[in-house]
């Protein structure tokens, strides 16, 4: 069982590495979309119809896919304020039964977000602008985020690692 | 049946429940995201239809998919291109270059390359971080004491949420529903204001420190480097420049492109991103994707946490609005019918209290609802209220239990001592508290840029 387990964190490992190679992708992508816009609209004077659109659906992505790779480096922040005043051993259980917690909100979480995905695909929902993308562009991203997340953390539950906190995270 | 039950409960007695069930679930240790979007389920569930459990994952869609909050990622992805290069080493020894003249330059140059930073990446604990590793050395081989050295360097660190593009100022538009170009000019005096602050007691502290030091050596003759004058030539001064230049014409070109209406928000970050990587890709040949892989990194790991924390606070705040605990808690703050000052320092000394544990945009988000309506019905402008809660919220960061800065200087600068380094920073966080006061004696410090520039607020 363990064994498994440990095959699909590295599994996991590899999934989280390719999607902040995506990411990093989606992020300049982002940046290049509303410099052309602002660029486009300056010098001529074109209409920006889907610019801040496609731009959101790219770090729409950023944030939801690799929110898994965030948790497997422990940077989601929290108060560590009781951490230090408890012993070792309640400290242990104290991290799994958080980990459990989290794991159950984020497969719930997921559920709805399945849902949402499937009615914006079976409906054929689109945005309210006028380029009128399609919604489940978005809400795919999203779920699979979700998912992922979920994953994550269920595996976190089982084999638990130690993380270096990277100490300038947190401060906005 | 339980929810059948639960609703006969008042507003008073689920607002406890919230607070202690919100408490006891953060003080878990479990993350600040998470926790927030559990107690929201939770009380979705036991005091809210059914069906508002059916449209949670549309709810923080729908609040996450604003341009202006997506814009965020944008602008920490363009603070890490420049935090991540070499730009605020030489940003800071092009300013200690040219105020080596000014009695305590050395610590002058790097509250000023603190706030130049800070405006360029927008967040505190990079900028203490990136002007910290090559300004606390500097300052300490030049004898001044760690603690003020520290202090500086994490007092000069807390602009960045402070100074535009500040991450603090685009969420507390989102929540204030104020102008988010507004909010920016009108930080930007308080800024300056603390800037010169900042500078005036450390030149106190330098000629303090510098005659100590000075009658150590007339009674021994112990050499003391504070003591040892540093002149740079002409030549010396004229060559630091064509390196921090081009970052001091992005930082002024985004601020033109914004408030020229050439861009949106959204659209300066993207292009401010851009401008970062072709700067550092000219003129620290980083351009490899080894050499920008870091930052991306970084960048994917803030934006993520980030954009979670905001997510949930806001699914969170919609919860609170729904049981009607956000108006309930306004409303009871109204009509306790105190005097407005009373009430603007318990606000900022809850706001205090909550920087011990939260970081600034989850306090922002949580707090906003409940604190804005009595505020805007004691008719303080919401504009300024953001710039006077920011400074606030910047002392937090650098006043213990938490202090993010200390620890950021801690790992920096390890052989510091926490104590020296909580003594250092403690005059700074006076001097901030300070220009609060000023602030609320003269609010047009803070109101009267951005009114000259975007005209008066409509009432």
């Amino acid at each position: 069982m363990m064994s498994i387990l440990v095959s699909a964190d590295r599994l996991m490992s590899a999934v989280n590495k390719f999607l902040v190679v995506l990411g990093s992708i989606a992020l300049m992508a982002a940046a290049l979309i509303l410099s052309y816009s602002v660029m486009s609209r300056g010098l001529f004077h074109a209409a920006n119809d889907w610019q801040d659109e496609a731009a959101l659906f790219c770090l729409v992505g950023v944030t939801f896919l690799c929110s898994s790779y965030v948790q497997e480096k422990r940077g989601h922040i929290g108060i560590s304020a009781i951490e230090g005043l408890l012993p070792h051993p309640v400290n242990k259980v104290r991290g799994i039964v958080i980990d459990i917690i989290s794991c159950l909100f984020f497969a719930f979480f997921s559920i709805k977000t399945w849902d949402l995905l499937h009615e914006a695909w079976v409906d054929g929902q689109v945005t309210n602008s006028t380029w009128a993308p399609p919604l489940w562009i978005p809400y795919s991203m999203m779920f699979t985020g979700m998912m992922l997340l979920t994953f994550q953390l269920f595996l976190q539950i089982f084999i638990r690692k130690a993380v270096v906190s990277d100490v300038v995270s947190g401060g906005h | 049946m339980l929810s059948v039950e639960v609703t006969d409960m008042s507003v008073l007695s689920i607002g406890l429940l919230f607070a202690v069930v919100t408490l006891l679930i953060m003080f878990s240790g479990i993350s600040i995201a998470f926790a927030l979007g559990i107690v929201a389920i939770i009380f979705m569930y036991f005091f809210m239809p059914a069906s508002s459990l059916d449209t949670v994952a549309q709810n923080v869609y729908e609040e996450m998919s604003s341009i202006t909050l997506m814009s965020i990622p944008l602008f920490i992805l363009k603070g890490a291109a420049i935090g991540r290069s070499r730009a605020g080493k030489d940003l800071y020894d092009a300013l200690h270059v040219w105020m080596g003249k000014v009695p305590g330059g050395l610590g002058v140059a790097n509250v000023f390359a603190c706030a130049l930073f800070a405006a360029m990446a927008g967040s505190s604990p990079a900028t203490c971080s990136a002007i910290g590793s090559a300004g606390i050395p500097e300052m300490r081989k030049r004898g001044y004491s760690p603690g003020f050295a520290a202090g500086i360097i994490a007092a000069g660190g807390t602009l960045g949420i402070l100074l535009p593009p500040s991450i603090t100022m685009i969420l507390y538009s989102v929540a204030a529903e104020q102008s988010l170009g507004r909010l920016f000019l009108a930080a930007i005096g308080p800024g300056i204001m603390l800037v010169l602050f900042f500078s005036v007691y450390t030149i106190y502290r330098f000629r303090k420190e510098y005659s100590v030091a000075y009658k150590a050596y007339e009674i021994d003759k112990s050499p003391n480097p504070i003591l040892d004058r540093q002149t740079y030539t002409m030549q010396q001064k004229m060559g630091s420049l064509p390196r921090v230049l081009p970052f001091l014409v992005l930082l002024i070109g985004v601020m033109v492109a914004l408030y020229g209406g050439y861009a949106t928000p959204a659209e300066t970050a993207g292009l401010g991103a851009v401008f970062a990587f072709l700067l550092i890709a000219v003129i620290y040949k980083m351009w490899r994707f080894k050499d920008l892989y870091p930052l991306l990194d970084i960048t994917i790991r803030e934006s993520a946490m980030l954009m979670f924390i905001i997510g949930m606070s806001l699914l969170f705040a919609n919860v609170m609005s729904y049981l009607h605990l956000s108006q309930s808690a306004a409303q009871a703050i109204v009509d306790l019918n105190t005097s407005r000052w009373v009430l603007l320092a318990a606000i900022l000394l809850m706001v205090i209290v909550l920087g011990f544990f939260l970081p600034p945009v989850s306090i922002i988000l949580m707090t906003s609802p409940i604190f804005l309506p009595p505020l805007r019905a004691a008719g303080f402008d919401l504009i300024w209220f953001g710039v006077v809660m920011t400074i606030v919220m910047e002392t937090g960061l650098i006043h213990p239990p938490v202090g993010l800065n200390i620890f950021v200087i801690k790992n920096i600068a390890p052989d510091i001592t926490l104590k020296e380094i909580i003594y250092g920073v403690m005059p700074f966080v006076v001097i901030m508290l300070f220009a609060v006061v000023l602030l609320c004696v003269f609010p047009e410090i803070a109101t009267g840029l951005s009114n000259w520039v975007m005209g008066a607020p409509l009432v």
